[in-house]
């Protein structure tokens, strides 16, 4: 399937890389290939490339250049600051507090924890998958060393209060570090380390029309979380490794680009989103809209269509072309979106919830195919599966 | 050919069969086959030429033996493998490593008083100065002087040194490591497996190899209830079960206008039934157009619903072929350990759904009646939905480590049936000596 022939509502899973990203990655495969360790000016070239990407990072994040860390992409960015930061305060305690949303990168690693002795308590999302700033602080402890809240929910993309979380956990665990995961949100929404208060934010290339496997932790002031991996020293030796240069610099540009467009794009997702809510609704009235409409970015909206199997629905869309993805695959008998069920839907709604997520190259026609196609597939699913 | 240089450790793999020596008439037929499966199967591991001898094959790797070993211990027909240690055909040389190997081979076997024991000796050089009867002599008594726990038990040796002695040079061999047994694939004929996603079907098609059968595959999907990640997890298990058999036909039956026909005009309870019904239709009639002499099936006794012996009895009835079901008797436990050994386990368990759950009813019939089956396909214009499956079949050649080739169905026609031709390199390798039997001692 070409791109033009599809309508791509996926964009919450990955997007299209940018051309002007794409041709970053490009130059430095093609012509800039030095490694920025050398000394000879093809190197020299190279770690003067990686840092203006540094650079430009920096000031997308209001944050220090010499606190960006890149990575291969946002599991590693969540892995190190969550196992880093653990390891690294394991003096102050070892009790960890994340979100019951957080993405599988941020849950395996506090469960991973448990093996060094870590114990972790789960603040509950609420159904539109808000997380409650009080619950944060009330499972905050003094020896807590770890608290990670994803800033947008990437189900329903909900956007979680973090400056309010961030004094919270200030006042009730003064020495542990406050990790954000904005993944979902960058790009999307404002992403300011300096005014959210966090102490980490982890942020992924390819969910923002760059390229795959490559992603940062950018970092507060003073704060650092333990390496993974070791070896050369590389990004002040919180990653050694040979910087991927090509990745690094066709990320900086799609980010830079994220930020510039980011006031133009947010009125036109909502239009977006708005179109498509009300053709859905005016054709299928027992539709339900999850999430928070106050607070969520423009870009997800999460629909439930009752008494409909959602992969079935996915697939019977995808054969027209209209590609999104479902709030769970109905071979699972139980189970589904950890996130969806973390927010207290039902497994039954779970199973018959789509997601549709909006990105640059999505137009009002891809809108309008989707518009077009639900509601008689919606009908002839129902009836089929009753 | 083979070189007459000494010391460069393992050269030969000596390969016996199973049951391929039993079958009368058949034997060169069986024992070509079982050479050709093998010269295949090593493909993927490099270049091999190939002997043959009584009873028994020699294989030649040219590079390191161990994959070599390794894969041959997959085909069906090899009973076992023996790694062969080269020497000059003069029996100062063969002795010392004769005696080398059984102490090795001994040393592995601490706790045994009495080791059961014998020497079997083949000569296809006719030149060799000593018969076979002679060697064997020799040689047990050197190995019984030096190793006092070997007592000689010419029928249930449980240590056996080899030697073949061959033009250039001659193979000794202590050691021996079991293959799966059972009959070169391609001796029984075709078979047509309906292969789901799941666990038990890879494993019937599997069992049917194992007993000679060339499998080719038959899946049904249901596109657009189901999506591509299922096909791609039955290809993945049919490039996977193609390791036993070499490249493999998958056929790909669009199922979804006949579940959806099934779905409104069925009692609910019948779903089920009625789905293996039309599978089995299209399955047999893609297994006589392709020369398969039988459906394939991974059913076991009331493993589920739909396989109680009155609903596995609906199915067969649809079908106008015998429905194998090698699975018939295992317990779960025992299918699963058999996936993890062949390999389709972790394929498998991946999440993905499959056609048979699509419209699943809450209580499906156990007791179904073939009366009931027949009086609702009479609602049903079967026989169109049935063409219209055929019509749009896809078909795909796959193979381990290989890109996938597509055909269009009407490119897929049976090849002509074809006598096994005479492998050349097994003329050379004629029957020329028998085994002969230590005597000393006796």
């Amino acid at each position: 399937m070409d791109a033009p022939t599809i309508a791509y509502l996926d964009n919450a899973a990955t997007t299209r890389c940018d051309p002007r990203a794409a041709a970053e990655v490009s130059r430095f495969l093609l012509e800039e290939y030095g490694n920025p360790s050398s000394v000879h000016p093809l190197g020299v070239a190279a770690a003067r490339a990686l840092r203006e990407a540094r650079e430009t990072l920096a000031r997308c994040l209001e944050a220090e250049p010499g606190g960006v860390v890149f990575t291969s992409g946002g599991t590693e960015a969540d892995d190190l600051a969550v196992l880093g930061f653990a390891r690294t305060l394991r003096r102050h305690g070892r009790h960890l507090v994340v979100g019951a949303t957080e993405h599988p990168a941020v849950l395996e690693a506090a469960k991973a924890l448990g093996e060094e002795g870590f114990e972790t308590s789960v603040v509950p999302a609420d159904r539109a998958g808000r997380i409650d700033p009080a619950a944060v602080a009330s499972a905050c402890r003094p020896d807590t060393v770890v608290v990670a809240v994803m800033m947008a929910n990437n189900e329903l993309g909900t956007l979680a209060p973090v400056s309010e979380i961030a004094r919270a956990v200030r006042t009730r665990a003064p020495r542990a570090a406050f990790h954000v995961d904005a993944v979902q949100a960058f790009g999307k929404a404002p992403v300011s380390l300096r005014a959210t208060g966090a102490d980490s934010i982890a942020l992924s290339s390819h969910k923002i029309h760059g390229p795959k496997g490559v992603g940062a932790l950018v970092l507060a002031p003073g704060r650092r979380p333990a390496p993974l991996l070791h070896g050369g020293g590389q990004e002040g030796n919180l990653r050694s490794g040979t910087e991927n240069l090509p990745g690094i610099a066709g990320f900086a540009r799609a980010a830079a680009l994220a930020v510039e467009s980011l006031a133009a794009e947010v009125p036109r997702w909502r239009r977006l989103r708005e179109r498509l809510e009300r053709g859905l609704a005016a054709a299928l009235p027992d539709r339900l809209v999850n999430g928070d409409p106050e607070r969520s970015v423009p870009t997800i909206l999460s629909v439930t269509f009752p008494g409909v199997p959602g992969e079935a629905l996915l697939h019977h869309l995808e054969a027209r072309g209209v590609l999104v993805s479902t709030g769970a695959a109905c071979h699972s008998r139980r189970g589904g979106s950890h996130v969806l069920l973390a927010c207290g839907m039902a497994e039954e709604a779970v199973r018959s919830t789509i997601r549709f997520s909006f990105g640059r190259f999505t137009s009002e026609a891809d809108v309008d195919r989707a518009v077009a196609a639900v509601p008689a597939l919606v009908a002839e699913l129902r009836a089929l599966s009753r | 050919m083979e070189k007459g240089t000494t010391g460069r450790g393992l050269e030969c793999l000596v390969v016996r069969y199973a049951e391929v020596g039993l079958k009368g008439g058949n034997r060169r037929y069986f024992e070509g086959r079982l050479q050709r499966n093998l010269k295949d199967a090593l493909a993927s591991v490099g270049p091999a030429r190939m002997g043959r001898t009584w009873g028994r094959l020699l294989v030649f790797p040219e590079g390191d033996p161990a994959p070599a070993m390794a894969r041959l211990r997959e085909v069906f027909g090899v009973a076992s493998v023996s790694p062969a240690v080269e020497t000059r055909k003069d029996l100062l040389e063969i002795e010392p490593v004769a005696l080398r190997l059984v102490g090795e081979a001994l040393s592995r076997r601490p706790g045994e008083d009495r080791v059961p024991f014998r020497v079997e000796a083949h000569r296809a050089d006719k030149s060799f100065p000593m018969r076979s009867v002679e060697v064997n002599r020799r040689l047990g008594a050197t190995l019984l002087a030096a190793f006092p726990r070997l007592k000689v038990d010419l029928e249930r040796p449980s240590l056996t040194l080899g030697v073949e002695v061959r033009e250039a040079c001659a193979y000794v061999y202590a050691d021996r490591v079991e293959g799966p047994g059972g009959l070169p694939v391609g001796v029984s004929g075709r078979v047509l497996s309906l292969i789901s996603g799941g666990i038990d079907s890879p494993v019937a098609a599997w069992l049917a190899m194992k007993r000679g059968c060339r499998v080719l595959f038959l899946t049904f999907h249901s596109h657009p209830f189901i999506g591509e990640a299922t096909k791609e997890k039955v290809k993945d298990l049919v490039r996977r079960l193609s390791r036993f058999q070499g490249p493999s036909l998958l056929f790909v039956a669009p199922f979804a206008a006949i579940q959806t026909e099934i779905r409104k005009r069925s009692p609910e309870a019948y779903r089920t039934v009625l789905y293996r019904r039309a599978m089995h239709r299209i399955g047999c009639r893609i297994a006589r157009r392709h020369r398969c002499l039988a459906l394939l099936t991974g059913d076991s006794i009331g493993q589920v619903a739909s396989q109680t012996l009155e609903n596995l009895r609906c199915a067969e009835e649809a079908a106008d072929l015998p429905v194998l079901r090698p699975l018939l008797a295992f317990d779960k436990r025992e299918t699963i350990a058999l996936a993890e050994r062949i390999g389709t386990f972790p394929i498998s368990i991946r999440p993905a759904q499959d056609c048979c759950t699509l419209f699943q009813p809450d209580n499906p019939v156990i007791r179904g009646e073939v009366e009931a089956c027949r009086s609702v396909e009479a609602e049903i214009d079967l026989d169109r939905l049935v063409e219209e499956s055929l019509a749009s079949c896809e078909v795909f050649r796959l193979a381990e480590g290989k890109p996938d080739r597509h055909h269009s169905p009407a490119t897929i026609l049976p090849s002509p049936p074809r006598p096994d031709p005479e492998n050349p390199a097994s003329r050379a390798a004629a029957p020329s000596d028998r085994p002969g039997s230590l005597e000393v001692g006796a």
